[in-house]
């Protein structure tokens, strides 16, 4: 048993050791694949100072001499294409993940609007005009703030930062509170100083839009839905958690949770994460964390 | 059923949209008396057991049960209208069917239709429309009948974690345990791998060893060591995974 794991030991020791070696000797080779003949020889001269004169060595420079040219003209140049051939796929990696984020947020921004819910608020804005016309024009004003923010031709500019993603999504909760009456209490907790920290558009929306659609609309009693920013560190965490019906393990991932960590990842790589909990007490908790850098001109504004 | 006035039950989850149909019915037919209002689907059936009314209208999505599930029990106690906002699968389905059924906002020439169809069937037997009921309901389920796991669950901390499988980069038996490995990191679980194996969407997670098992999504590539065995190598993760002998059919070349 000894004998097996300090064979195994060693194995792996010269393994190491071979690996070592072929990475240094190919780093060297990368280098002498893309140096300039002049520079070569400039490191031939100095090589050759500084193995001739302390100890007189010529046999060896020269060798280094003849061996290193015979590469560079043999070997140099099918090397040379393919780390260029590298830099450019890395190159056109950066730009094809900065256009599938773009996809990703276009993607956001049309998937949201659902039907049943333009068509069952136009109904109620309807029944509204007729009954109680003053909160009819309420709903009106937020169904509009809601679709501007919510399709993309329309987009209002500059939405990214919390207060603005905060203030959209009030729109959609005044309109499902009218709707759902008592079944829906809403509570929003964040710090006016937060309100200025930037944060992607449409991710806010789609928790919310998820913890009333699965959470608290098949839920006959309906429940409450809880908005919570805060900071720790360099972290902004921004979390909504409902007591509604909680989760089915079955259920699909659904397209705006997908969506949402898709964006995070290309925007933050794995600065940023969305996190889904399960609490105790029923009900769901989604919590999207993302880097934070305070404003500094937060507070020069009155 | 009785030379009374007819009577009619309404079913929506939202309250305005109850107010709304019950004030278009007494402008379309004024002898209808409302006897009753449901918010929710077993509200809906419980309600038309104690009154009996001779029409029920239901919104077919409400909390509890939906009302095309609420129809299936009400179907040959009473004549039964669905009102939607939107539900393409459903209007198709009406449309294909002999089901009545009314597009909120409800008002208009098309309340007046459906009205004038219900008066002169009221005292006969409602139709037989469970067949259609039922192939409806089909349709909605159809998408869910063979599920699996899309959602692990783990302690982390003192919360419940709910992670999603498309987050998962793989699996891995790890004595008592099943270790999670996300982009993020990992978490331990108490569900067996052969659980896991049986529960996950077998196109979704490969069994690539008998203590592994990896998201088909998230592998980046397979190479050979200078053992001949092959090695996974998942996107956004240093480790190699194993590919165990019996398994390398996985990955043979097209």
């Amino acid at each position: 048993m000894k004998v097996a794991a300090g064979g195994t030991g060693a194995i792996g020791f010269l393994r190491e050791l071979g690996e070592t070696a072929s990475t240094l000797w190919w780093q060297f080779f990368d280098w002498l694949a893309q140096v300039p003949f002049r520079q070569l020889v400039v490191t031939w001269v100095l090589a050759l100072l500084l193995a001739c004169t302390p100890v007189l060595l010529p046999k060896q420079a020269l060798a280094f001499v003849l061996v290193s040219c015979g590469l560079k003209v043999l070997a140099g140049g099918k090397r040379k294409a393919e780390i260029e051939a590298r830099e450019a796929s890395a190159h056109a990696g950066i730009e094809s993940m900065e256009r599938r984020l773009l996809e990703a947020q276009m993607a956001a921004l049309q998937a949201q609007v659902e039907p049943h819910f333009l068509f069952n608020t136009l109904a109620l804005i309807g029944q509204l005009i007729e009954t109680d016309p003053p909160q009819a024009a309420r709903i009106h004003d937020h169904l509009i703030d809601y679709l501007r923010s919510t399709l993309p031709q329309m987009r209002a500019r500059g939405g990214a930062t919390l207060g603005r993603q905060i203030a959209l999504s009030r729109s959609y909760l005044a309109i499902m509170q009218a709707r759902m009456k008592a079944r829906l209490a809403v509570s929003i907790d964040v710090p006016p100083e937060l309100e200025s920290a930037s944060f992607p558009p449409m991710m806010l929306q789609i928790l919310i839009e998820n913890a009333i659609k699965h959470g608290l609309e098949p839920k006959i009693e309906g429940g409450r839905i809880d908005i919570r920013a805060r900071t720790a560190g360099t972290v902004l965490e921004v979390e909504v958690q409902d007591d509604g019906v909680g989760f089915s393990h079955l259920a699909g991932d659904g397209v705006g949770l997908a969506n949402i960590r898709e964006r995070l990842k290309l925007m933050f790589g794995s600065r940023a994460e969305l996190l889904i909990e399960a609490p105790p007490e029923g009900g769901c908790r989604a919590c999207v964390r993302v880097p934070f850098a305070p404003d500094i001109f937060a507070k020069a504004a009155p | 059923m009785n030379a009374a006035a007819p009577s009619a039950l309404i079913a929506d989850d939202e309250e305005p949209m109850r107010d709304m149909l019950r004030k278009r019915l007494h402008e379309c037919w004024p002898e209808l008396r409302i006897v009753a209002e449901a918010a929710n689907g077993q509200e809906a059936v419980e309600l038309a057991g104690r009154h009996l009314p001779d029409i029920v209208f239901l919104d077919i999505r409400m909390p509890g049960l939906s009302g095309i599930e609420a129809a299936r029990l009400l179907f040959n106690r009473c004549h039964i209208v669905f009102v939607t906002a939107y539900d393409q699968y459903a209007i198709e389905a009406f449309e294909q069917g002999a089901l009545d059924y009314l597009l909120k906002p409800v008002g208009g020439e098309r309340l007046k239709t459906t009205c004038a169809r219900l008066k002169g069937r009221i005292g006969r037997q409602p139709d037989d429309i469970e067949r259609q009921l039922g192939r409806l309901l089909a349709q909605g389920g159809a998408a869910q009948r063979r599920t699996y796991l899309h959602w692990i669950q783990a302690q982390v901390g003192n919360s419940l974690r709910m992670i999603s499988t498309r987050e998962i980069l793989f699996f891995r038996a790890d004595e008592k345990y099943t270790r999670v490995q996300t982009a993020q990191g990992e978490v331990l679980i108490r569900k067996t791998l052969k659980e896991l194996a049986d529960e996950l969407d077998p196109d979704e997670f490969w069994r690539i060893h008998r203590s592994t098992l990896v998201r088909v999504d998230a592998i980046a590539h397979v190479t050979r060591d200078l053992r001949g065995r092959q090695m996974v190598k998942v996107r956004d993760f240093t480790e190699e995974l194993e590919v165990s002998r019996g398994n390398t059919h996985l990955f043979q070349q097209m």
